[in-house]
């Protein structure tokens, strides 16, 4: 039986391509987005222009060498980035870390967060309108943090400082005095940004409501970190499954209602507060003390047939390194889990059905750096 | 050591003739045998976590059982790649996580060399989805059942080169990168 | 009328010198408002702004101003030539002509119209046509976009800005801008009329495309939305008329509600004071212009479009009504100012309403374990 085929209006929605080269992507993103007006309709996110195959290139370098690798997978985050590196290779070789590394470590990565969040919060403003000034006031504060970094290794931005069993050198003696004054500029960094945002009545406008994503399915997406805490899942490996001494140090877990854009914004505000205090406590406790086990074998050779997965809190989410070793001075894998990678793959769900402009916001919240997506 | 393992902080002393059987009491695979009755299943004490080993074939029927298992609740995918054992084949490897109950596991399924084919864990997750496209592209694992099947990461024409895969060759430039550094060409353990 | 200018009696010849000057002052007034601008808003967020070009960085616009005029003309080659290639003067010229009518210090203008205000409001919303040949003769999916947005938002705050203008020409009895401004010697209309002030100058903002307004333009989306495609002069020529429009809308906000040369004491102490009232009063409205920029986000189309018509324009006709009444009965004057006051509070509670109001959500359900989503 033959069926005559119905006749359908064809409407063409618009196809935009946001990107590769875009103010607002935050690195090389491609979107194409299918919108009706000013409804998106669909959106196709386009991966890989910063591909640079981090992981195979582990693959040829020992393991102390794929420090630097990791830095450049993250290079907002580097601390934390580094930390999981070194510390899947210190599991698997099973060193022994000296306290006073653990917490210099903690420091260094609690600061490193704070300002990946800065960075977030210029970036954000930017997306929502504000012309500048968030953006030129991130900027102030990752100066001073940025310069403390230089002074302890060397580098603004791909620090390579952490090392299997411990530091690469001892920090200058004038440690504690400059991370206490970076932390009053932090603060004071801080109140600005939530004098500025939080309670503007235009900021709230475009960001409530905008972009939900329930807690069911941020975590069947995989999403992790902040954009997860803000649909209201109280998952913190820092709290779950603690790594160097977050243990043995207080701080609070701030979670959002909705899992709208305005909550994953407030999430990280209210992160910072925290990581401030954790380093006040972390330099309470900080003694003197060796930075490397005294028995380091000149050349890290690790046993054969064992693999590990290694997950740390970074300020994206959950940065996981899965390393596999069959003997030798290299890794036989090296698996980057990528936060961002994760929580991107939510940017359809969270995208479709609301406004282009808002299309755009959405994609600032989840905070994405492409070299972490990509690798 | 034996392939079991170490035993990290463990205080089993190591009897001189043979390694005592390793009986894996103080991890979850009591509770994960018991949901994965049914299929064949074989443990592995990894360096953190456990790690089982199941047949291609059953994977999906056992990613789907320890989901939906009562006292597991694995409900988090945390990571999904591979490994390249060059002769030994392809492992296909799940990392999950339950967030109720704060465990984790790790489920290997070994794919032989010539056959690199998989049900897809999308049914399962949604977090598969990306995850497996990268997986597909970098060993050239196809995933039956995926309702995306594009490449991720490489350029939407490059289907038939598998980069992470040992077969692969590195660039002249990056193993010079290592000869400069003092390893030779080849050698796995040159100083 | 006036007398000719130097002392010409052919009146077209006058008019033709006046227009010249007129233009030249323009722009010379925009480059220093560019430049104000970039310094002002750089203060604002603690740097420095142009520094280099000339003492402290005074020649910068004329330095932006040469290079423009040096560029490439470019143009897609898609695009409509007609269209494409009148798009700015239709932006361009609109602006000029409503500097007209605008009163600087007694006798100093172009023509003095009778229809002021109702000329002015008509010529400057002709560059809305403008925005929209600009963006649709671009060939470019941004630019029309962008087109689109700038055309409903144009013709949305139209409405609440021609009635503010209607109200302060009931209170004044007359449309002439010159007459308006010499009727304030004694109390600026803001007195009056001080919920109109807010509404002007919000509805002012949407007109001249400004932050929050600026979605059109909106840098960080539609990167320069109708005028992406434009290089060079033509793209210099849209630019010169938004901040001549700015200007002009100050200057029409100083003589409509501040009183302009009029007050206070404007015609006792004669021409300077005069100048100088005029150009503190435009100044003002300038900055806060410039402040705002810099401090606030940006509305999304669709808050704006309702903002417009749903807040603003309930409240413009019900002042015109009040005014009306107030005036036709010979009511006294301060009944307006305390209608007013009390306008403005139902603005207030009406936008805090609209923001703490919870949007209703769009939800994808969570869909069932195990399902692909498609």
């Amino acid at each position: 039986m033959v069926t005559e085929p119905v006749p359908e209006f064809e409407t063409q929605d618009l196809l935009i391509n946001v990107g590769p080269q875009h103010p607002s992507t935050h690195g090389v993103f491609r979107m194409v987005m299918e919108i009706d007006g000013e409804v998106v309709k669909d959106v196709i996110p386009h991966i890989g222009y910063l591909h640079r195959g981090a992981e195979k290139l582990c693959e040829n370098n020992d393991f102390r060498q794929g420090v630097g690798y990791m830095d450049r997978t993250e290079y907002l985050a580097a601390h934390n980035a580094e930390l999981s590196y070194v510390m899947a290779v210190e599991a698997l070789a099973e060193l022994e870390v000296p306290a006073r590394a653990q917490w210099i470590r903690m420091i260094l990565c609690e600061l490193n967060r704070l300002s990946s969040h800065f960075m977030f919060f210029g970036a954000f403003g930017v997306d929502v309108g504000v012309f500048g000034t968030p953006f030129v006031y991130a900027w102030r504060e990752r100066e001073t943090l940025i310069d403390l970094f230089e002074e302890i290794s060397g580098d603004r931005m791909m620090y390579a400082y952490f090392r299997a069993g411990g530091l690469a050198w001892e920090v200058p003696p004038n440690f504690k005095e400059r991370v206490r004054e970076v932390l009053k500029s932090s603060r004071q960094g801080v109140k600005d940004f939530d004098g500025l945002l939080t309670e503007n009545e235009i900021f709230i406008a475009r960001t409530k409501n905008v972009g939900i994503i329930s807690a069911e399915d941020a975590i069947e997406i995989g999403m992790s970190g902040p954009s997860l805490r803000a649909s209201g899942v109280p998952l913190d490996i820092r709290k779950t499954e603690p790594y160097l001494f977050y243990d043995q140090v207080e701080f609070d877990v701030p979670l959002g209602e909705n899992g709208d854009v305005f909550d994953r914004y407030y999430v990280r505000l209210q992160e910072m507060e925290q990581s401030m205090r954790i380093i006040e406590q972390c330099l309470d406790r900080l003694e003197d003390g060796p930075i490397m086990p005294e028995r380091m074998p000149r050349m890290l050779r690790l046993p054969e047939g064992q693999e590990v997965y290694i997950r740390t809190e970074a300020p994206r989410g959950e940065y996981g390194v899965y390393l596999v070793s069959k003997g030798g001075n290299k890794p036989w894998r090296l698996k980057v889990r990528s936060a961002c990678l994760s929580n991107l793959q939510a940017l359809k769900q969270m995208s479709v059905g609301q406004y282009v402009a808002d299309a755009i916001i959405i994609l600032g919240s989840i905070d994405i750096v492409l070299s972490e997506v990509d690798r | 050591m034996t392939t079991d393992g170490t035993t990290p902080g463990g205080d089993q002393a190591e009897a001189v003739e043979a390694a005592p059987i390793d009986t894996l009491e103080d991890t979850i695979w009591a509770a994960v045998n018991r949901a994965l009755t049914a299929l064949d299943v074989r443990p592995e004490r990894g360096a953190w976590d456990l790690i089982v080993h199941v047949p291609p074939a059953d994977v999906i029927r056992a990613l789907r059982k320890l989901k939906h298992d009562d006292e597991l609740q694995f409900n988090y995918l945390r990571s999904l790649t591979g490994v390249d054992n060059e002769a030994d084949g392809v492992d296909v490897v799940y990392h999950l996580y339950s967030i109720s109950k704060n465990l984790n596991l790790t489920v290997k399924a070994t794919l032989p060399p010539d056959d690199k084919v998989l049900e897809t864990a999308t049914t399962v997750w949604q977090a598969a989805n990306w995850l497996e496209r990268e997986t597909a592209e970098m060993f050239g694992v196809r995933f039956n059942g995926h309702p995306d099947p594009r490449t991720l990461l490489m350029p939407e024409d490059m289907t038939d080169v598998f980069p992470l895969l040992k077969s692969h060759p590195f660039a002249e430039i990056e193993l010079l990168q290592g000869e400069l550094l003092g390893h030779e060409r080849g050698a796995g353990d040159g100083e | 009328m006036s007398d000719g200018i130097f002392g010409i009696e052919n009146t077209w010849l006058d008019a033709a010198i006046r227009i010249q000057l007129i233009v030249g002052l323009m722009t010379i007034v925009v480059m220093g408002l560019i430049y104000a601008e970039r310094k002002i808003l750089a203060r604002f967020q603690q740097r420095l702004g142009p520094t280099r070009t000339g003492p402290a960085g005074l020649l910068q616009s004329l330095a932006d101003a040469l290079k423009l005029v040096g560029k490439e003309d470019l143009r897609p080659r898609n695009a409509d030539p007609w269209t494409f290639e009148l798009a700015p003067y239709l932006v361009f010229v609109p602006v000029f002509m409503s500097f007209v009518v605008v009163p600087f210090v007694v006798g100093w203008q172009v023509r003095i119209v009778e229809l002021g205000l109702i000329y002015f409001v008509a010529v400057s919303s002709l560059s809305i046509i403008g925005w929209i040949m600009a963006g649709w003769g671009s060939d470019n999916r941004y630019a029309m976009i962008g087109g689109m947005r700038a055309a409903a938002q144009g013709i949305s705050y139209e409405l609440p800005l021609v009635l503010a203008l209607i109200s302060v020409a009931m209170v004044a009895n007359s449309y002439d801008l010159n007459e308006i401004v010499a009727g304030q010697g004694r109390w600026p209309n803001v007195v009056w009329q001080p919920m109109v002030v807010v509404v002007f100058v919000i509805a002012g903002l949407a007109e001249l495309n400004r932050t929050p307004f600026d979605i059109p333009v909106g840098e960080s989306e539609v990167v320069g939305g109708p005028f992406v495609e434009y290089s060079g002069i033509r793209w210099s020529m849209f630019f010169l008329a938004e901040y001549a429009a700015l200007f002009i809308m100050a200057l029409i906000f100083a003589a409509v509600f501040l009183g302009g040369w009029a007050w206070p004491l404007g015609e006792e102490w004669g021409r300077w004071w005069q100048l100088a009232l005029v150009s503190i009063k435009a100044g003002l409205f300038i900055f806060f212009v410039f402040w705002v920029r810099a401090s606030v986000p940006r509305l999304r189309i669709d808050q704006l479009m309702s903002f417009s018509w749903k807040i603003l324009l309930p409240l413009m006709l019900v002042q015109v009504l009040v005014n009306g009444a107030v005036l036709v009965y010979g009511g006294p004057l301060w009944i307006l100012t305390i209608a007013g006051l009390v306008g403005i509070a139902v603005l207030v509670k009406l936008v805090g309403h609209a923001v703490s109001q919870p949007r209703p959500k769009v939800v994808v359900a969570a869909s069932a374990e195990g399902e692909v989503a498609s």
